[in-house]
């Protein structure tokens, strides 16, 4: 028991030695980041807001059909982070979408 | 007051025969014109699939208008009127020429910016199109 106590607390300190090993060699370190970064480095498509692209100054609440992208299956309107319309032109397709909802042009929840 | 710009559309039942179409909307035109408002113009979009059941029907006849007035009260007495009509089942009028002037604005906006400074790579002239495009059905 003693002896096994005094290996453990042997290897504790030892423990202590393959650290610094660690952070150097990098299996998980922070210098270690860098080179396993290839593994997850995937490249995110930079969104551009549509409307933008346009150059679209209205949006127009009568023509469904460039509403409907911005809205889910279930009828809720798609936030921007996902559809990367910019904070100007989410403004005006929120108020687009909810006049559409009103005139059922677009549905305001997904019929079952 | 100055004048101001409406969308009107009103949805009716789809069995509704064309005449009786035709008729609500010279009552609204006559009621317009009455209180001193004027129905630009009217456009029959037809039959068309609602997004959702009303009165559990799942198509109507859609009818679009432009509405001019300098007062409230022509809104007013259309709205009264659909209410009325047996045959709508839907209709929504919505304010517009404050979105067009803010339309307007940007446009100039831009086309002053165009000109002050020139450039080489993106020319002034395609922008154009697109926002004429979204004035056409309004105007």
């Amino acid at each position: 028991m003693a002896e096994e106590n005094a290996q453990q607390q042997s290897y504790g300190g030892g423990g202590g030695g393959p650290r610094p090993s660690g952070l150097g060699g990098g299996p998980g370190g922070r210098p270690g980041g860098p080179a396993k970064r290839g593994k997850r480095n995937f490249v995110r498509k930079k969104k551009v807001c549509r409307f933008c692209v346009d150059k679209a100054d209205f949006i127009d609440y009568k023509k469904a059909e460039i509403l409907a992208p911005f809205i889910q299956e279930r009828g809720k309107i798609l936030p921007r982070r996902m559809t990367g319309t910019c904070a100007r032109h989410q403004r005006w397709l929120t108020v687009a979408i909810k006049r559409a909802q009103n005139i059922a042009l677009l549905p305001f929840a997904a019929e079952l | 007051m100055e004048e101001r710009l409406y969308d009107l559309i009103f949805i009716c039942r789809p069995d509704t025969p064309e005449a009786d179409i035709d008729k609500i909307i010279a009552t609204l035109e006559h009621a317009a014109t009455e209180k001193g408002g004027k129905i630009d113009s009217v456009n029959k979009w037809g039959r068309k699939r609602m997004a959702y059941r009303v009165q559990k029907l799942r198509e109507g006849y859609f009818v679009y208008m432009v509405v001019r007035s300098s007062h409230g009260e022509v809104v007013k007495e259309l709205e009264r009127r659909l209410k009325v009509a047996d045959a709508v089942i839907k209709y929504l009028t919505v304010r517009l020429d404050e979105e067009l002037k803010r339309q307007d604005k940007l446009k100039r906006h831009r086309e002053r910016r165009a000109a002050r400074r020139p450039r080489k790579t993106a020319p002034p002239a395609p922008a154009m199109p697109g926002a004429e495009q979204a004035a056409a059905p309004t105007a």
